[in-house]
């Protein structure tokens, strides 16, 4: 296109100017992206280390309440829940458990768990007879994956104790569950419960009071973990609100550091529109004055033939080769200032985090937002070079 | 070919708060070929007939400006800056402007291609012939910058006619050259123009070079009534 190759022509003749604009977009540019890296890098360091452990996003109801399937039914269709099990009374949940053949026993908590439950890692499926064992009971055992296990009931005054055996699915790292704990389906608390409640297990060879077939299955409760942080509070809300009982949940830590997030774009977003404000008002007035400067150039070439609106493209060009450039110079520097930022002060910072961070989605964003402001810049220009009079040529040159 | 170029009727009134001033042209025909020359006082509107002749000024009402059999003048019924127009004037003129006006980012060569690209007529061989007989074939990888004066109006000349247009368009091409460039380069348009049948309108105060050229002199005279100042075309002697 003609018209391109001109304006490339006398902008690579007029590099000085080119240096002014791409250097005003440097220089708003640069601190800009900083600013929206370090932010991106220290907010996602907090929020990984938030998302690293489960707990925070976990909603627990508190109290023996009684809860029927039809009660829990409507919570596993809502989309803000990544995770939901059914809890047992809260006097059941503590067996006593050994190693198969083992003579070490250790008393520990028996948390019902199921596929997708973020305690477990991920992918993990744990099947009817399979438990996943903390790390503090894994090491007081001596357990690994695989060991054979006996989990063995605590109730006291019964002729015979109920003694499950199961097999170690998978050992949990220590920040997935605190002290000793073994993660069991919920089958198997239901099990146990009905062993503390005098029902007859025959499978186990246990004899009670009441027959099996007769028991309906009652909940205290439900161990929720919500989709995201975002989910918590209002998740935990609305649990509340449907079954009419307390919950735990570590909204205000959570809420305070999504509090942050929401106060910290907020400032990021003023600070880019003023910025963006000062970036278009150099720009318009750099455009325009460049037309203004080369009037007679561009009337000349409005004078061979070439129609308005075609030479209207000629500034606008020249801008988007400009833009390009800012573009290109301020996320070079950028990586440069991020790389000498993360050596001077990502020292806090977990392993493999950056202190800055713009994600490729909202780096190819900030490129099409400066690219649409420049181009509004030079919309102003192009106005301007369209309304040239090619008889200016003449009449001022004689 | 185009046959010719014919304006009757001519007429441009410009007019600001207290004064006005009025070009009228009752007929001028400008055969294919033909060189003609408008002289005239500072102010009497040589440079506006130029911009009338070059499509580059809105006729008044009532104008008919014929090329080939099509009235020029209606192309401005869309507007100053209708694609058209611009394309037209590219189409039929040629310019030398008084100080060149060459694109300054552009080498010699690349000036005088330009109006090639922009009309489609593409031919280097023929902007090598026009670099050949303007004698600026040893500066023809220079930039405009680089050139004396002398030398920018040889390659405004060339960038005129290099597409070939039917009327050159000169407009004081020897106002800032001394007098013997001026004579060098007078004679290079007028020979070049010749040369691939292009009519030549020039204008000048120099009406002692004009005579001496031959060059077909239509002079412009103005009068004064009321605040208003009229400029009228006449054919002047040789």
């Amino acid at each position: 296109m003609l018209i391109a190759t001109l304006a490339w022509r006398d902008l690579m003749r007029d590099r000085f100017f080119l240096f002014c604009n791409v250097a005003i977009m440097v220089g708003i540019l640069v601190p800009l992206l900083v600013l929206f890296g370090v932010k991106n890098g220290v907010y996602s360091a907090l929020i990984g280390e938030m998302l690293a452990d489960p707990a925070n996003r976990q909603i627990d109801t508190q109290g023996n309440a009684s809860f029927t399937d039809r009660d829990l039914a409507p919570l596993r269709g809502w989309p803000e829940i990544a995770f939901l099990t059914p809890k047992v009374r809260g006097q059941f949940d503590f067996m006593n458990v050994r190693a198969k053949g083992g003579r070490r026993m250790r008393p520990a908590l028996i948390i019902p768990t199921g596929g997708g439950d973020p305690t477990l890692p991920r992918g993990t499926e744990i099947a009817g007879n399979q438990v996943a064992v903390s790390a503090q009971l894994a090491a007081q055992l001596d357990l690994d994956a695989g060991t054979e296990l006996q989990l063995i009931s605590q109730a006291e005054g019964r002729p015979r104790q109920l003694v499950l055996p199961v097999t170690v699915a998978v050992i949990l790292p220590e920040t997935a569950t605190a002290g000793r704990a073994v993660l069991a389906p919920f089958e198997m608390l239901d099990l146990i419960e009905a062993f503390y409640d005098s029902y007859s297990l025959p499978d186990h060879g246990i004899t009670g009071t009441r027959d099996l077939a007769d028991r309906v299955p009652s909940y205290e409760g439900v161990r929720v973990y919500a989709r995201g942080l975002e989910d918590v509070a209002a998740l935990q809300a609305r649990i509340e609100d449907h079954l009419s009982i307390g919950t735990t949940a570590r909204t205000r830590e959570v809420e305070s550091l999504l509090g942050l997030g929401r106060k910290l774009n907020l400032a990021l977003g003023l600070t880019a529109a003023l910025a963006a404000l000062g970036l278009g008002a150099a720009l318009v007035l750099g455009f325009w004055s460049d037309v203004s400067r080369k009037k007679t150039v561009l009337a000349g070439i409005a004078l061979l033939g070439i129609p308005g609106h075609t030479l209207a493209l000629f500034p606008v060009v020249q801008a988007l080769i400009t833009s390009l450039a800012g573009l290109a110079l301020s996320f070079l520097l950028y990586l440069g200032a991020g790389r000498i930022a993360g050596a001077m002060f990502g020292q806090g910072l977990p392993d493999g985090a950056s202190l800055t961070q713009i994600p490729a989605a909202q780096g190819v964003a900030i490129c099409l937002g400066v690219l649409v402001l420049v181009l509004g810049a030079a919309a102003v220009a192009a106005w301007s070079a369209q309304r040239l009079d090619p008889a200016s040529v003449l009449r001022e040159g004689s | 070919m185009v046959r010719g170029l014919t304006l009757t009727d001519g007429r441009i009134e410009l007019r600001d708060r207290d004064r006005a001033f009025r070009l009228q042209v009752d007929e001028l025909t400008l055969a294919p070929g033909q060189a003609v020359a408008l002289t005239g006082a500072s102010g009497s509107g040589k440079t506006l007939l130029l911009e009338l002749l070059g499509l580059l000024r809105a006729p008044g009402k009532g104008t008919v400006f014929l090329c080939d059999g099509k009235n020029l003048a209606t192309l401005w019924g869309r507007g100053v800056r209708d694609a058209d127009l611009a394309r037209m004037r590219g189409q039929l003129f040629g310019f030398v402007p008084q100080t060149g006006a060459l694109m300054p980012f552009l080498s010699v060569t690349e000036n005088i291609a330009l109006p090639q690209h922009v009309t489609g007529r593409e031919d280097a061989a023929w902007c090598t012939a026009l670099i050949d007989r303007l004698g600026i074939g040893d500066v023809a990888s220079l930039m405009p910058g680089a050139l004396s004066i002398g030398q920018r109006q040889r390659v405004a000349i060339a960038r005129a006619l290099a597409h070939r247009p039917p009327f050159v368009i000169a407009d004081e091409p020897t106002a800032a050259l001394d007098s013997d460039s001026a004579d060098v380069v007078l004679d290079l348009l007028l020979a070049a123009a010749k040369e691939q049948d292009s009519g030549v309108i020039l204008s000048s105060h120099d009406t002692d070079r004009v005579a001496r050229f031959g060059i077909p002199r239509l002079a412009l005279t103005t009068e004064s009534q009321n605040g208003v100042v009229t400029s009228r075309l006449e054919p002047a002697p040789c």
